[in-house]
């Protein structure tokens, strides 16, 4: 069978919130701009990346995502995630390793109610006529710096967002342990570009993804988007594969 | 209705004593086997670095195999990547006439361009551009076999006036077929007078749907070869047993470890936007199959041959009604079933399921017809 991950979940929690409550209502953010930058990683920590409950693609992939809300419910915020693909059975999925989100409502809202293991931060999208960037700093040091270079149109249908497996300590059933909440968030897309991936700077300590190395460029998208934010319906037990340690909310 | 075997040759982990080895020799037991049962044909897929799902990368040598093995089973690629970083058109024209000669004339040639970004970025393959380059070579290989010297300049491939030698056995050509794992694709099948080799399947309804559209548009078309084979061929599992709850159970850890393989390979669509794939095709239809969970399943989905023989002949009878031409069934993946239950569940079928069927259409239902003129610069 495929293979699983072997990460410790408790060593997965660095950056993982705590939630208090899973009963989280949905909320549309109105013309996001998403940045998604993709590449194929190192396989040869494929597996210490995950926990048990999630399998890596073949190939290994990551996934750069940084967003950029100029107003909306939670306010203006820009939003950089690492992700590292995956699957939970055969469902596709990426399990986040970290967050950096500007001040706000939006950082303790994406936190508390989605799981996103967010750090605050200053992380820059830059938007230009031949390239879209994000870009994170660590005090003067570049922890991240990913592009899409030569955008070119596409349909707004040829784009497939992947959920995210979001890991937090989560109370339930009177214990509180490192549980994955499936965000599955809805992509409205009204204007998408694709062009060439490039990772410029990528520090894999910084982004609690130790030894990540991005190694072959895949393809990178931009998009304007309504995203809505689903309610919670399901976690999974990360030390169980997903398709028996999955439970219904 | 005709009766396959088809061939992924999963392969699970760890891969060692000889593992491989042992896949392959099974398959090639099978295949003797299915020859002796009446079966018409075996299918083997190019697939390249799907991990366990499919070590079946060299067909053209499975299938010369098979074919030194057996006497009346076709061999038939189920299909050659039309991708020229996977193989240069006339190295495929090449390969289709030798195992066409030695077999006999034996030989089904299907075509595709491969779904995943697994293959074609470890190809270095653009999946913008693999439509364009499987029409080419729908259209160029059989003037390269009815040719006798043939010589072409075009998007995917040029090439000066070559003899492009042997040439099949079979004249003018093998029938040709088109891979169809995302709906519409049957229509390209048909506006080329090729076969629609369905890779999914979705239901009764919408294959029914499928096969209307394709008999439909195959009526006015265009051949890319010499002649129209119009026939519907679709994929399925099989596992045969005389206790039907034993045989869906047994079947459903097949259909759930394949669904559950395929799920975990890249297709081009999740990771590369583009409108040359708009669907993710195979992929994600074997991953609905697999909805249930392996290994658990006590009831089979609509159509997919596991049970008992009453069961399967029902569920055949309504394929038959929906106007497929013939069923191309998986035995195994990953040896979930062992090799003699395999066996067993193929010569039960042969026994109690195939004498339902009358298989008495010929090879190709349509007259040959001249090569259609193409821009192509042939002799």
């Amino acid at each position: 069978m495929p293979i699983n991950g072997n990460a410790d979940p408790g060593q997965l929690t660095q950056y993982a919130p705590t939630m208090a409550s899973l009963d989280t209502e949905a909320l549309t953010l109105p013309d996001v701009k998403v940045l998604q930058v993709i590449y194929e990683i190192d396989d040869s920590v494929m597996a210490e990346l995950l926990p048990p409950a999630l399998h890596p693609t073949i190939p290994p992939t990551l996934h750069v995502i940084g967003m950029r809300a100029d107003d909306g419910p939670l306010g203006a915020f820009t939003l950089a995630v690492v992700r590292v693909g995956c699957r939970a059975a055969v469902r596709p999925r990426g399990l986040p390793t970290r967050a950096v989100c500007t001040a706000g409502e939006a950082a303790s809202a994406l936190e508390q109610r989605w799981g996103f293991p967010i750090t605050i931060g200053e992380p820059i999208l830059r938007e230009r006529y031949d390239r879209q960037s994000i870009e994170v700093n660590d005090g003067n040091v570049a922890v991240l710096s990913a592009q899409l270079i030569d955008p070119v149109p596409i349909g707004n249908g040829d784009l497939l967002y992947t959920a995210g497996m979001h890991i937090a300590n989560v109370e339930r059933d009177g214990e509180t342990k490192p549980w994955l909440v499936q965000v599955d968030p809805e992509f409205e897309v009204s204007r998408a570009d694709r062009g060439q991936a490039q990772i410029d700077a990528f520090d894999s300590n910084f982004w609690d993804a130790p030894d990540l190395r991005p190694v072959y460029p895949i393809v990178a998208s931009y998009t304007t988007a309504n995203i809505t934010l689903p309610r919670i319906r399901y976690i999974c037990d990360p030390l169980q594969p997903a398709i028996s340690g999955t439970v219904a909310l | 209705m005709k009766f396959g075997i088809f061939y992924e040759i999963s392969v699970p982990r760890p891969w060692e004593n000889d593992i491989e080895h042992t896949v392959y020799h099974r398959c090639l037991e099978q295949v003797r086997l299915a020859d002796e049962l009446g079966f018409h044909s075996v299918w083997a897929v190019e697939h390249h670095f799907l991990e366990e799902y499919s070590h079946c990368s060299a067909p053209e040598l499975f299938l010369t195999a098979c074919a030194m093995q057996t006497k009346q089973i076709r061999v038939g690629h189920g299909i050659v990547v039309c991708v020229p970083q996977f193989n240069h058109p006339i190295r495929a024209a090449e390969r289709a006439a030798v195992l066409d000669i030695l077999s006999d004339g034996r030989l089904e040639f299907g075509t595709g361009r491969s779904a995943t970004w697994t293959e074609l970025g470890g190809m270095d393959a653009n999946p913008d551009e693999t439509k364009e380059t499987w029409d080419e070579y729908t259209r160029t290989i059989p003037q390269m076999w009815t040719n006798e010297r043939y010589g072409y300049e075009g998007r995917a491939f040029r090439m000066p006036t070559r003899a492009v030698l042997p040439k099949p056995y079979q004249k003018p050509h093998p029938p040709m077929w088109v891979a169809v794992s995302s709906p519409g694709t049957e229509i390209d099948a048909a506006e080329r007078g090729m076969g629609s080799l369905g890779l999914t399947f979705g239901g009764f309804a919408e294959q029914e749907e499928k096969v209307k559209r394709y008999r439909s548009i195959i009526r006015n078309c265009e051949p890319a070869g010499a002649f129209v084979n119009e026939r519907v061929a679709t994929v399925n599992f099989l596992y045969c047993h005389p206790d039907n709850e034993t045989g869906i159970k047994t079947g459903s850890r097949l259909t759930g470890s394949f669904g559950y393989l395929a799920a975990q390979l890249l297709p081009v669509r999740e990771v590369h936007p583009t409108r040359s794939y708009p669907n993710p095709g195979l992929l994600a239809a074997t991953r609905q199959q697999a909805a249930q969970n392996p290994g658990e399943g006590v009831s089979a989905p609509e159509g997919v041959c596991i049970g008992n023989p009453d069961r399967l002949v029902e569920e055949i009878k309504k394929w038959e009604a929906c106007g497929v031409d013939q069923i191309n069934f998986l035995l195994n993946a990953l040896e979930t079933i062992p090799q003699e239950e395999v066996l067993e569940s193929l010569r039960l079928f042969g026994e109690e399921v195939m004498p339902h069927f009358r298989d008495d259409q010929p090879a190709t239902t349509s007259e040959p017809r001249e090569l259609a003129a193409t821009a192509a610069a042939g002799d």
